[in-house]
């Protein structure tokens, strides 16, 4: 016992940097590669999902009408653009509500799978667009800007930095979710009536699984910072629904005519 | 080998580490971020249930709904239902309450959002018995699920999705996932409710650790609180739209452009293919369809049934009062130095049992039996119980302290049960009352409390007796209040007299803070309730009986009242298609009580 205990002590307090290192004058020991993205996996994202629009209902299942940026924590530059909105060019720019900070907004459904070892891939029926979240830090982003940019994706791991006390003390780290940095955007619409974000913008997403009354879910969890149209971070969640396969699959281009604008004479509330 | 202190104190930390900070922490003052769902969360409109998953009884539910109902007395106090507190326009407050002893983690304290703040229990205790009392926040435990806290929450009141009267009822349950982003934290929630949600509603709701917040603890609201806010109103008045009454509505949709189909809600609008009906306005845009004939709305099995016969549960309540179910009815048990006073006997099938169950709590006799009506399910078990029992002094013996425990009723009840001599009477005689009280009241004491017994005239049969422990501060009420079916109106019955004495309950029972606790209710059948839940259900009959009131108003039949569905929203928590008192013998009861036909 004493001398486990010693042993976890040498592990906690002082353990070499790399234990499978050789020592002098031994050859290399074979090491196991490294898990891939793919093989790490702490959560399973991939499959068929729907998103279910249980919230913000209005603004996504209707297009609102000109001018209804409520909650969107638009700057004086963002609420001028938005203002220039022409309903009648919907037919014709709607692929910029179909860029990556708004993408997951859009009421559709998703196929998520491996493109390969270090790539997650998400198609949209909705828009017909293809997010790559891209694992391997080496791959060079692309330049152009594109709807939706250059993701970076890592598995979150839920450890703390800091020195000796602070490692002693902690647990092993919890696998979390699937974060995601994506830049490098074009120009687009949070909303689909041309509530603005620049290519300015940075988004954090965090994706993740859960488990309720017999229903696998995904959620995803955005921040949209945008220096130049937004005075603060916009903040949303936005959840799918497991489906057992693509028999609903409903692919619609992003510019094609709206008729689910909201009346001209509806009131904007708040 | 041996260890240096510093090594044994590493060896401690190391060890020990694992179960303090085997999860993240959530601990601190969370800010809520308002930028998504804004037109639901910061004053929502009446008629806008747009994106939940609403059934027929849902939306028919909360289109009747008055927003005035918030300023009646019994609701003032009422904060936010758990079901929606998270949703609230407020800030959080996450705190460990930690084991002095172990220094283990035993439950989270989880604070603010305008609703009574939440205990989520870590320590792996089993939720109540499903006959225990409902509060607005009630029951929570936790587990981690990798970097998740999952809590799940029964025992919740009736309450609602949103402001504007999207219903739940006290059937629903809730599944919350927990996840902390850096300093984001993300709340996932599922409210499942059978009786008005076609299926769990999702949603997500976010908040920014904050440095500068303190969730607000919200003080007492209670009776002293309360003022007439509306000003000569009836007693007993419960706001309510009649059927077809849309203005409310229409002000919504009028100004929003949602359709009303959609703006009803339902798991169908919830989906992106509802987007081809909008753009095809391939909607049924009448604001208040009528109800679709002979589609049924089955009950929802409700686990408050009072048991299974023989299986008695034993329920502490209040004081020195428990709740006995599993025998027919209810029963209430009072206990102490003097002896057992029973209120009500059960049917008589499981007496055995009962007597088990109370020996458990009292090695006493039983001195004293109320019964609070004639119906068997409640007296079944007068003569055994009587005849084991001692009353105190007088009673049916000839001495001062003979067998038999005294049986008190409304003189009704001995009228219903008993026969002049030479006919056949309900019950034997050893099962009749002993002391058959005429007029309004009569009063008890035993175990140093006072009892009061209030009779209801023409309530559920036409003896009804409301039992009240006044020391205790719990009453028994008989089948006039039930949590499991629409009233029986029985023999010398009738539907106002059902509410006069619904209302009588809500005159008697004070809440202690908040619309809940105080006075606690032992129904005739069901859980164990406190005025909030006497309330939603003489609501409930209230409604009902305007509806069928301003039908026979309007010269329809009982048929086609019948088939106008009074009850629809209603149906699958209290109603029934077979069985002893179905939902067509209780329309009927209540038309012919009220049209005198």
């Amino acid at each position: 016992m004493r001398s486990a205990a010693a042993a976890l002590v040498i592990l906690a307090v002082g353990a070499p940097a790399n234990p499978q290192a050789p020592a002098a004058g031994q050859a290399p020991a074979k090491t196991a590669p490294a898990k891939t993205p793919k093989e790490s996996a702490p959560i399973d994202l991939t499959g068929n999902w729907v998103s279910v629009v249980t919230e913000d209902w209005r603004w996504r299942m209707l297009i609102p009408k000109k001018g209804d940026y409520a909650s969107v924590p638009l700057s004086a530059e963002g609420r001028k653009i938005a203002d220039t909105w022409d309903p009648s060019k919907l037919a014709s720019d709607g692929c910029k509500a179909y860029g990556a900070a708004a993408l997951m907004r859009v009421p559709g459904r998703l196929q998520i799978s491996w493109e390969n070892d270090t790539t997650l891939r998400i198609d949209t029926d909705a828009g017909q667009q293809t997010r790559r979240l891209y694992f391997d830090k080496s791959q060079k982003p692309q330049a152009e800007r594109t709807w939706q940019g250059n993701s970076a994706a890592v598995w979150d791991r839920l450890t703390q930095p800091g020195g000796l006390g602070v490692s002693l003390q902690q647990g092993p780290g919890k696998p979390g979710a699937l974060k995601v940095v994506t830049t490098n955007l074009k120009v687009g619409y949070l909303r689909k009536n041309g509530v603005p974000y620049s290519e300015d913008t940075v988004m954090t997403e965090y994706f993740d699984r859960l488990t309720a009354y017999g229903t696998d879910w995904l959620t995803v969890f955005t921040v949209v910072e945008d220096p130049r149209y937004l005075n603060q971070p916009f903040i949303t969640s936005t959840h799918f629904k497991r489906e057992p396969d693509a028999s609903k699959w409903m692919p619609t281009p992003c510019e094609k005519p709206e008729a689910r604008i909201q009346k001209p004479e509806a009131r904007i509330q708040n | 080998m041996s260890l240096t202190t510093g090594q044994r104190l590493g060896v401690v930390l190391l060890v020990t580490a694992g179960s303090a900070f085997a999860q993240m922490d959530l601990g601190g003052e969370w800010a809520a971020t308002f930028q998504e769902d804004l037109p639901h969360r910061g004053g929502v409109q009446l008629g806008d249930y747009t994106g939940l998953p609403l059934n027929e009884s849902g939306w028919r539910k909360a289109q009747s709904w008055d927003e005035s109902a918030r300023s009646t007395f019994e609701r003032q106090c009422i904060p936010h239902v758990v079901t929606y507190a998270m949703r609230g326009p407020a800030n959080i407050r996450f705190s460990k309450i930690v084991d002095p002893v172990s220094g283990e983690l035993q439950a989270y304290s989880l604070l603010g959002s305008y609703g009574r703040p939440r205990t989520i229990w870590m320590d792996g205790r089993e939720h109540p018995s499903e006959l225990a009392p409902h509060t607005w926040a009630r029951f929570s435990t936790g587990h981690w699920e990798r970097n998740m806290l999952v809590v799940e929450t029964t025992h919740i009141k009736t309450g609602w999705l949103l402001r504007n009267g999207a219903p739940t009822s006290d059937l629903a349950t809730m599944t919350e996932y927990f996840t902390r982003y850096g300093n984001y934290l993300m709340l996932a929630s599922f409210v499942n409710d059978p009786v008005y949600l076609d299926e769990p509603l999702i949603r997500t709701t976010n908040f920014v650790l904050s440095l500068t917040t303190n969730a607000d603890a919200w003080g007492n609201c209670g009776p002293a609180q309360i003022f007439d806010e509306l000003g000569g109103r009836p007693h007993g008045w419960v706001p309510h739209y009649l059927p077809g009454q849309t203005a409310h509505i229409q002000e919504f949709l009028t100004k929003s452009g949602v359709p009303a189909e959609a703006a009803r809600g339902g798991a169908a609008t919830t989906y992106p293919e509802y987007i081809v009906k909008l753009e095809k306005k391939d909607l049924d845009n009448r604001i208040f369809p009528p109800p679709a004939p002979g589609k049924s709305f089955p009950r929802v099995v409700s686990p408050q049934t009072s048991g299974t016969a023989g299986e008695i549960s034993v329920l502490p309540v209040q004081g020195n009062v428990y709740m006995l179910a599993g025998a027919g009815a209810n029963m209430g048990v009072q206990v102490g130095e003097d002896g057992v006073l029973l209120v009500d006997a059960g049917d008589g099938k499981a007496t055995d049992q009962v007597i088990a169950a109370i020996r458990k709590l009292s090695t006493k006799p039983i001195r004293f039996i109320i019964d609070t009506s004639a119906n068997p399910e409640h007296i079944g078990g007068n003569e055994r119980l009587a005849a084991i029992g001692r009353a105190p002094g007088g009673g049916r013996a000839i001495d001062s302290a003979g067998p038999g425990a005294m049986i008190f009723a409304h003189e009704a009840v001995l009228a219903e049960v008993s026969a002049p001599s030479g006919q056949k009477a309900l019950l034997p005689i050893g099962a009749w009352p002993t002391e058959a009280y005429p007029g309004d009241s009569k009063e008890v004491t035993l175990n140093n409390e006072a009892i009061q017994l209030f009779h209801v005239p023409a309530a559920h049969t036409d003896g009804d007796s409301l039992v009240f422990f006044r020391r205790s501060d719990v009453i028994v009420t008989g089948d006039i209040f039930v949590t499991t079916t629409y009233p029986v109106i029985d023999k010398g019955g009738s539907i106002n007299g059902v509410i006069a004495g619904l209302n009588r309950i809500i005159e008697i029972t004070i809440p202690k803070d908040w619309q809940e606790g105080g006075t606690m209710v032992i129904p005739g059948h069901g859980r164990i309730c406190d005025e909030a839940d006497v309330v939603e259900y003489r609501d409930m009959v209230t409604i009902i009986r305007d509806r069928i009131q301003d039908s026979i108003k309007k010269g329809m039949t009982l048929e086609q009242v019948k088939a106008a569905r009074p009850t629809l929203e209603y149906d699958s928590r209290y109603g029934s298609d077979s069985g002893p008192w179905t939902t067509a013998m209780f329309i009927e009861a209540v038309y012919r009580n009220l049209s005198g036909k």
